[in-house]
């Protein structure tokens, strides 16, 4: 008995004497090892998609034609050039105008939506986000119908021209708004009534009130629209590609220098210039985010509106005016595609559907792109979402989930034109080993995938921090692998924020046109391009219809997406009710 | 092997970047024993708890588990159920998927997974929750359903890491009690962390005060409370008055001009400079005037507690005053009121002597 009782105590201390090469092996079990490995691909994926393309577009910038060396000769080329360098002015006027105004608009629509008490506020928010399923393009094309040449209500314009400045301020402010809306409604979401209640019995009016309370807790929400709308208006080149006549920006100077030129030395150098503002954006949003998150407590008392009469009214004819706005050139457009020969017959038919008969690849392009947008849901959805779960629950392997969050936030700082060029310098490399996906459906679905990855990955990430941090070491203490946690337990709960996902992906995908612009071929052209090309070439209600395809199969996504939140979830998922 | 401590830790030392989380901790824990870890927060007895799960690996040390060393050991291969302070119950599956959880693995047919489950249910008092979801049952039945949970697979070794805390007093004090009673009858070795004295002193065989990374003491409950080894156990574990004084050798200590006669046993080794301490409860007023360590007191304050008062004292030519706890009986036959003055005592075996300035 004694001896044995020794034995045991020695033997280990001999163990760990000769073995401790295997002692860092040891402590982890082999599934935890092959999840590791799992997020080891993951690392490399996200390396080979985001880091080294845009590594290669950077390097490109510094290089000439033949590829040597030419420092910054390249940007001194850019600024000696008049006609370029007055891009860079068009595009800070543009950027700056159009952020003045929808920071303006998606606040006060923001604040009516949660600090009044109006009615239809839900047919509101469903209206005002309205313009997040259409291509940037339709805008612009409903902008020609209505303020054109032949537009119908262009004597409102009193002589100025909608081709230039004018057409793509309006343009842009269309497709960036419901961003903008919805960062500010979670910025306002967020009340503490008891703060409201002390500024009350304190004797402040309702101006100071508001100047003291509501603004300084919406304040960081506000920077951050202006920093997104600024980036998002800077680096879209579709609104201005159709609506912006001689009025040269830097988002078409790239499409101009590549496309039209082939000049790819100087669209990289551009490009360079275009990722300045969206990292100062993104760091922005960072250090935001970071000073966010300390100004709520979790004790805040939700805020009820009081009746106010004059305010009310006031909120609500200007809900009614911005939805009429947004309703109307949504109309517009289907309205325009619908027409048989504008403006000399009228009649409506469905003679600019027939595709197949313009240039611009036709039905097939349509269908091409709801593959893609599939594809990139499905792969997309499941790969971030197991991913940003390796990276949350997984134990150990700091330093790999480190690199992971690097890469995974930096395509938020890339503008899809931008990353549609560099993926051009990586994957076309001829010396590339990966070089047999150019030209493919392949490249549309991994582009898209990583140009939305961030949010994806970033509303994959909250989701499952709002879980309990303890169900991995709960199922290790039971024996069950992780991976049958993960399945059993984890993707249930977070099936919500999975559908999220999935969905945003599917009308990013449908809807993009920066990034895939450079990348497709004559078998994948897809449904966005068409709207741009049909446009390019005059048929301008074809790519009006196209863009309202794009719109109706936008709307089928998320109506199938409310219905799989509303409908399946609320069976599976009764749990969650008390 | 009778002899054998069941858990074995030698000397582990725990860093969390330049913070020393755990100095140097060695403890055996015995087959069948409650072990409670008592400490303020930021005490260790957390990171210890997760090191003996296998959460967390030990800068140094090693842990044996039934004479097999797990320092190393994944969690996967280590005998253990345990209980979290979140309870982390899986929300989305029913009661007794939650508890059938780990029967899966073990090739259970659903036949034995059920009987299973009905015996724990009956075990922790919640007969017939099967197909309720953990959102339908309230904090305390969410904490058997954990307790059933971490049982089921009938682990040699339980960890509850402040399983009570997130309940309210009420409910508290008695699944204190039911889960005591049902340790005892599982016979399950079994470790608790609290910050709560309350519930160390009532459920523990053994607890182990700790205080910065280091074990200050471990006994049981009355040694513990009874004769704290450190003026930290004697502050955390119930209450302590502290005089500070001089020793004059033969049991007398000096504080002030005041002299205090203490237990003459081995007073020497504490060195000039010593803590004396006595708690609320060991000052007594129905004393002679002529006992040993007689004071005469000015009473400050008094504030009513239900079974008891709390009075503080002001000592003649003395400078803290002291707090004394008064049972109600006592009260009723002294009376006391604010301002008035009164013999007290401090018994001579109720002194407490703590060496140096700590």
């Amino acid at each position: 008995m004694n001896q044995s009782s020794l034995a045991t105590v020695d033997q280990p201390k001999i163990k760990t004497s000769q073995g401790k090469g295997s002692k860092w092996l040891s402590h982890r079990s082999l599934d935890e090892w092959s999840l590791g490995a799992v997020l080891m691909i993951g690392v490399l994926a996200l390396f080979i998609c985001v880091v080294l393309p845009i590594y290669t577009l950077l390097s490109k910038s510094i290089e000439n034609k033949a590829g040597e060396f030419v420092g910054l000769a390249n940007f001194s080329h850019f600024f000696a050039t008049p006609s370029l360098y007055n891009a860079i002015n068009n595009s800070l006027l543009i950027a700056f105008l159009s952020t003045f105004i929808v920071t303006t608009l998606s606040f006060l629509t923001a604040y009516g939506i949660s600090r009044t008490r109006i009615p239809f506020k839900g047919l509101f928010r469903t209206i005002l986000v309205l313009p997040i399923l259409a291509p940037s393009l339709l805008p612009a094309i409903s902008l020609v119908y209505l303020f054109g040449n032949q537009g119908i209500i262009k004597e409102l314009l009193m002589g100025e021209s909608i081709y230039g400045p004018i057409g793509i301020v309006i343009g842009s402010c269309f497709w960036t708004f419901p961003h903008a809306l919805m960062i500010m409604l979670t910025a306002l979401a967020n009340t503490d009534a008891r703060l409201y209640e002390s500024a009350e019995v304190l004797g402040a009016s309702p101006i100071r009130t508001f100047f003291t309370v509501t603004f300084p807790a919406a304040k960081y929400g506000i920077i951050s629209v202006a920093f997104v709308v600024f980036t998002l208006v800077i680096t879209d080149f579709g609104v201005p590609k159709v609506i912006g006549g001689q009025f040269n920006v830097l988002a078409t100077d790239i499409y101009k220098q590549v496309i039209g030129q082939q000049n790819f030395e100087m669209g990289a150098t551009v490009s360079v210039i275009l990722l300045l503002p969206a990292i100062l954006t993104f760091i922005t949003d960072r250090w935001l985010q970071r000073r966010q998150s300390a100004l709520l407590t979790s004790k805040a008392v939700p805020w009820v509106a009081p009746k106010r009469l004059w305010l009310d009214r006031t909120f609500f004819a200007l809900m009614v005016l911005v939805s009429v706005v947004i309703v109307g050139i949504i109309l517009m457009a289907v309205y325009a595609s619908l027409v048989t020969f504008w403006p000399y017959n009228l009649s409506l038919s469905f003679n600019n559907y027939n595709f197949d008969l313009m240039d611009g690849g036709g039905w097939d392009s349509y269908w091409n792109s709801i593959q893609m947008a599939t594809f990139t849901a499905l792969i997309g959805t499941g790969f971030i979402f197991f991913q940003s779960y390796l990276v949350a629950k997984l134990k150990g392997f700091q330093l790999l989930k480190w690199c992971f969050h690097l890469f995974a936030i930096l395509p938020l700082a890339v503008p899809g034109l931008v990353l549609g060029l560099a993926y051009i310098f990586f994957f076309n490399a001829p010396n590339n080993p990966l070089n047999g996906i150019y030209g493919t459906m392949t490249i549309l679905v991994v582009c898209t995938i990583s140009h939305f990855y961030t949010v994806c990955h970033l509303t994959a990430t909250t989701a499952l921090k709002q879980i309990d941090a303890e169900f991995e070491s709960v199922s290790a203490s039971l024996k069950v692998p992780q991976i049958k946690t993960f399945w059993r337990v984890t993707l249930p709960v977070c099936m919500p924020a999975v559908l999220d996902i999935a969905s945003y992906l599917f009308v990013n995908a449908m809807t993009t046109v920066s990034a895939v612009v450079f990348l497709y071929s004559y078998h994948t052209s897809l449904a966005s391009v068409a709207v741009l090309n049909m446009d390019d070439a005059g048929d301008i209600a074809p790519a009006a219809a196209m863009a309202v395809m794009i719109m109706l199969t936008c709307m089928v996504a998320r109506l199938v997406h409310w219905l799989l939140g509303n409908v399946l979830l609320k069976h599976t998922q009764s749990w969650r009710q008390k | 092997m009778s002899n054998q401590a069941y858990l074995e830790l030698q000397n582990i030392h725990q860093m969390f970047g330049s913070h020393q989380a755990l100095k140097d901790v060695s403890l055996n824990i015995q087959e069948g024993e409650f072990v409670c870890f008592l400490g303020p927060s930021g005490c260790g007895k957390t990171s210890l708890l997760r090191i003996i799960a296998g959460l967390d690996t030990p800068s140094s040390g090693e842990l044996f588990q039934a004479g097999q060393n797990i320092t190393q050991t994944p969690i996967k291969h280590r005998d253990f159920g345990i209980v979290f302070q979140s309870y982390a119950l899986f929300p989305n599956l029913s009661v007794a998927d939650n508890i059938a959880y780990g029967l899966v693995s073990k090739q259970f047919s659903q036949r034995d997974k059920q009987a299973r489950v009905s015996e724990l249910l009956a075990t922790v008092g919640l007969s017939g929750s099967e197909t309720k979801y953990p959102a339908q049952l309230s904090g305390g039945q969410q904490q058997r359903v954990a307790l059933a949970r971490a049982l089921a697979t009938s682990p040699g070794l339980l960890l509850l890491d402040e399983p009570l805390s997130a309940l309210d007093a009420r409910v508290r004090a008695h699944l204190r009690q039911e889960i005591k009673q049902l340790q005892e009858k599982l016979g399950v070795t079994t470790i608790m962390v609290t910050h709560d004295q309350e519930e160390a002193l009532t459920m523990a065989d053994k607890i182990v005060v700790m205080n910065q990374g280091v074990i200050e003491q471990i006994g049981t409950p009355q040694e513990v409370y009874t004769h704290p080894n450190t003026p930290f156990v004697a502050e955390f574990v119930g209450e302590m008055n502290f005089i500070e004084a001089k020793n004059s050798g033969d049991g007398l200590m000096q504080s002030g001009t005041l002299m205090l006669q203490c237990e003459p046993s081995s007073e020497s080794m504490f060195g000039e400079n010593v803590k004396l301490a006595i708690r609320p409860e060991d000052i007594r007023f129905n004393g002679h005037e002529d006992d040993k360590n007689s004071l005469n007191a000015q009473v400050l304050h008094l504030e009513f507690l239900g079974s008891r008062v709390r009075s503080l004292l002001q000592i003649d030519d003395h400078e803290t005053p002291l707090i004394a706890d008064i049972s109600m009986n006592e009260m009723s036959g002294l009376n006391l009121a604010q301002g008035q003055s009164v013999r007290c005592q401090l018994p001579a075996d109720r002194l407490h002597i703590f060496g140096g300035h700590a």
